[in-house]
């Protein structure tokens, strides 16, 4: 195990480096100034651009640049942010609890409402309800992300104000709340980005989930249950839903990376502080530290957990299947 | 940590009915909560670039005397004390002596010395700081301190603008606080970040992604502002701060368009004001070929064309498009604020026909089946490039592009990221583009924008090279006369000549509108910064909501100052 551990980390060490040096020169070939925000000042000169260049070190060749962020990133270290004048690490360290609390609520929330519509489709497949689900489920898989989370802030936060508009927490008043206030502000507050990345992430299970239990209920031991005298319901459940999984488990290990930056619009249009939001805005900054940090931190942590996710839809597979 | 629990504490009792500041007295207490788009950049004074930051620095930090309402940069009319209690000027203007207030202290409970004075003039003139600030304060040579009561600003001219140089451009600086730490390593240090002041308010906490706030400062020398807290809400998205502000989670939004005014005005509970502010947006013309900047541009080298783009251009009706009653059409690189500045500037006319026969005196000729001009086979085309973020400047190059086409001329929209747009304007490889430049009390930043040396500079700011001699030298008549009626002479030929050149088409002067919920007594909203009256604003006992009950935190230990009889 030791080894396998220590390889699978070698191999996620190796991946982390080819994504660094690609970002790094990715960013630096990107047309753009780090520091364009000052050019709608008209009292500011180039002296004070080049000396606030020559303060984060952007004065050196691109390589010798390089070369140090390699150093620093034998050593444990991911920079110094631009635009939030601190260390990437602890950005990325603050931003990194809030996403990871988004990404496992919707991640949940929409596999367990995917398989859940799966469920119900499969077992009334061809009637009304299986359509309209069909319908609906389709309407989600193609709405855009940024689309229906303007639709839901607009939806339960103004026409019917029933959630907070955004952030982790009222800003105003969290501090000031108890301890139970302060969780229920919390999961108000959760609420609606969680709401809208499961609603998008159920719908790509559902018609996954659906396809792969109607792929596996001719197969012989679907046959062998029914002759048994088992229920659909039971049939369902016990042993066409257990072989219909793996593809959703290899599904989930690949949604897993995604999410970590890829809910991005979600977390602008909430205004929810996680790492999509901050490795983006980075992007439009130039942030170049935090690009690169972001980047290799959502390679590093979403390759090591999609792998986990692969080896453990692996491991299902060896399992015999339910006589 | 025991600050912390204690202020939690008095919270408790305050939601349950004991309010705090209101015990005590006097009208005073309440929170504004604003909406903004985005986090401070960084919370010291000679740094900060961003309009949150100055937001916070301003009520956390105070100046040694304030601009005033009527914004006057020449001498000292209209001033009032902060923390220079009065002045005295040397028979030959050549300096300046501030007497510090004694009641002053800084929010750590030190008292404000005249150390702190020079130590904030010198650093920030210190080259490694890097601090924006540095290139308008060059008319101050140095700082002495006779003693610790008294800071006394020596300058290398007489000039007009010396004491609005001395005081306005920075807010004082607590040298306990910065002396050891290195200048280039302050803006990642803790003290950025927690910055120690002097004004009505005092910092609290700053929430990446999330909010700033600031609560009074009971003991402050100036006496406790009228406001317990002020909180910044920060929300990176448009649409969801306006929302915040629109649901009541936030007392006022500063950033409202023309097109939300109607979903405000459902709300009845939500007012809007407008104010002018210190901007102007205009279409820029690159004089220099962006392939080679020895040679002029193909097109907009010829001052004619230029003149013949602007009189093509309905300026009235762009500006009514896209502001609505909002805005005024520009008057050239310059404000209607300014007391230097001629309301009847005359300027290039909108004359479509005219546009169109001295396009074809030129040569440019309508030969294609599209109605677009050519000369020697060459169209008359050229791209206008817009940050992609400011729906303002894309709406207004979607709608020059439509009138430049009546014209015969071909113009391609651009929208880019505004880096990148940053960067073609300092590389000056631009055709065209939409800026704004958002000014200061003083006119004087013209010479940078649109003189000589911005041009010059091997990226100044003058992006566009619009060189003329005689701008330059009525413009430093103007920043030398003392004499009003004068400096506003030299002004107007300033003005007059580069309307003329036309280096640009003067689009417009827009109106900012604050939108606040209508619990909130709002002042005077002064055009360089809305929020400087703040600690003036406040809340009827009677209109108070949950969120005002929170009490102003608890003043450090030893902090206790005497409040100003």
């Amino acid at each position: 195990m030791i080894r396998y551990i220590a390889r699978r980390l070698a191999q996620a060490a190796v991946i982390v480096a080819i994504v660094a040096t690609i970002t790094f020169a990715l960013i630096h070939i990107a047309p753009g100034d780090p520091f364009s925000a000052v050019l709608d000042n008209p009292n500011v000169s180039e002296t004070v651009r080049q000396t606030l260049r020559a303060q984060y070190g952007l004065d050196r060749p691109i390589p010798e640049q390089f070369v140090r962020y390699v150093g620093a990133l034998a050593h444990g270290e991911l920079g110094w942010s631009f635009s939030h004048d601190r260390p990437v690490l602890e950005v990325l360290g603050s931003a990194l609890p809030n996403t990871l609390l988004l990404m496992v609520v919707a991640l949940v929330g929409g596999f367990a409402l995917g398989i859940f519509v799966a469920l119900v489709q499969v077992a009334r497949r061809g009637s009304i309800a299986d359509r309209i689900l069909g319908g609906i489920t389709l309407l989600f898989f193609s709405m855009p992300d940024f689309w229906l989370a303007i639709l839901a802030l607009l939806a339960l936060t103004y026409w019917l104000p029933i959630f907070p508009v955004g952030g982790a927490v009222d800003p105003v008043m969290h501090e000031y709340m108890s301890l139970g206030g302060r969780l229920l502000d919390r999961l108000k507050h959760l609420a609606l980005p969680a709401l809208t990345l499961t609603l998008l992430a159920s719908a790509t299970v559902a018609r996954y989930q659906r396809a792969a239990l109607l792929d596996v209920l001719p197969a012989d031991y679907i046959r062998t249950a029914r002759l048994k005298g088992l229920t659909e319901r039971q049939i369902l459940r016990r042993h066409a839903l257990r072989n219909a999984l793996l593809p959703i488990i290899t599904l989930l290990g690949l949604s897993f990376p995604a999410l970590l930056t890829g809910a991005f619009f979600i977390e602008r249009i909430f205004a929810w502080p996680g790492m999509g939001y901050a490795v983006v805005n980075a992007i439009s900054t130039r942030d170049y530290p935090l690009v690169v940090g972001g980047s290799d931190t959502s390679t590093f942590l979403g390759g090591i957990a999609g792998d986990r996710m692969e080896r453990g839809s692996n491991m299902v597979t060896t399992v015999p299947a339910p006589s | 940590m025991a600050a912390m629990r204690y202020s939690r504490l008095l919270c408790a009792a305050a939601l349950i009915g004991c309010t705090g500041a209101e015990s005590r007295g006097g009208n005073t207490g309440g929170t504004l909560a604003m909406s903004t788009g985005g986090d401070p950049d960084v919370l010291v004074p000679s740094l900060l670039q961003t309009t949150t930051a100055a937001q916070v620095v301003d009520l956390v930090y105070d100046r040694l005397a304030d601009i005033g309402d009527s914004l006057n940069v020449v001498g000292d009319h209209g001033f009032t004390p902060r923390l220079a209690d009065r002045w005295t000027w040397a028979k030959d203007s050549l300096s300046i002596a501030f007497h510090l207030n004694p009641n002053a202290k800084w929010h750590d409970g030190q008292p404000v010395r005249s150390n702190d004075v020079r130590f904030t003039i010198a650093s920030t003139k210190d080259s490694t700081l890097g601090s924006p600030s540095a290139s308008v304060i060059t008319s101050i040579d140095s700082v002495s301190t006779p003693d610790s009561a008294t800071a006394v600003y020596w300058f290398h001219a007489r000039s007009p603008q010396q004491f609005y140089d001395a005081v306005y451009q920075l807010p004082i600086m607590p040298e306990h606080v910065w002396k050891g730490i290195a200048p280039a390593g302050w803006r990642g240090s803790e003290a950025a970040k927690h910055p120690i002041g002097s004004g009505q308010y005092r910092f609290v906490r700053w929430i990446p992604r999330a909010a700033v706030e600031l609560t009074a400062d009971t003991a402050n020398y100036r006496g406790t502002p009228k406001l317990s807290r002020v909180i910044w809400s920060i929300a990176p998205d448009f649409n969801s701060a306006l929302t915040r502000f629109l649901t009541g989670e936030t007392d006022l939004f500063p950033q409202l368009r023309p097109e939300n005014l109607r979903e405000v005005a459902k709300h009845p509970e939500l007012k809007t004001q407008s104010y002018r502010g210190l901007a102007y947006v205009f279409a820029q013309f690159n004089l220099r070929n962006p392939a080679d900047h020895d040679r002029p541009h193909p097109i907009f080298g010829n001052r004619e064309l230029r003149r013949a783009l602007t009189m093509a251009t309905d300026r009235a009706a762009l500006v009514r498009s896209v502001f609505d009653t909002l805005a005024l059409p520009a008057l050239g690189p310059t404000l209607r604020v300014y007391n230097t500045t001629d309301p009847n500037l005359q300027q290039i006319p909108f004359d479509l026909p005219r546009a169109r026969a001295i396009l074809d005196s030129l040569g440019w000729r309508v030969t294609t089946s599209d109605s677009m001009r050519t000369r020697n086979g060459r169209p008359l085309r050229f791209t206008m490039s817009v940050p992609n973020t400011s729906q303002v400047r894309v709406q207004l190059a979607v709608l020059l592009q439509e009138q430049f086409r009546r014209a015969g001329v071909k113009m391609d929209v651009e929208q880019l990221d505004f880096p990148v747009l940053a960067e073609k304007d300092r590389k000056r490889t631009f055709d065209a583009t939409i800026g704004q430049w958002n000014t200061q009390p003083s006119p004087g930043a013209v010479l940078g924008s649109w003189g000589l040396a911005g041009s010059r500079a091997a990226s100044g700011n003058n992006f566009g090279t619009y060189e003329n001699p005689v701008f330059d030298a009525n413009v430093d008549s103007a920043l030398a006369s003392f004499d009003l009626a004068a400096r506003k002479r030299y002004f107007t030929t300033a003005y007059q000549t580069i309307i003329q050149d036309a280096p640009a088409i003067w689009i417009a002067e827009p109106r900012q509108i604050v939108g606040y919920h209508s619990r909130l007594q709002l002042g005077t909203l002064r055009p360089d910064a809305w929020w400087i009256h703040i600690p003036d604003w406040s809340i009827p006992r009677d209109k108070r909501i949950a969120r005002d009950s929170v009490p102003a935190a608890p003043a450090p230990a030893g902090s206790t100052g005497q409040k100003a009889p």
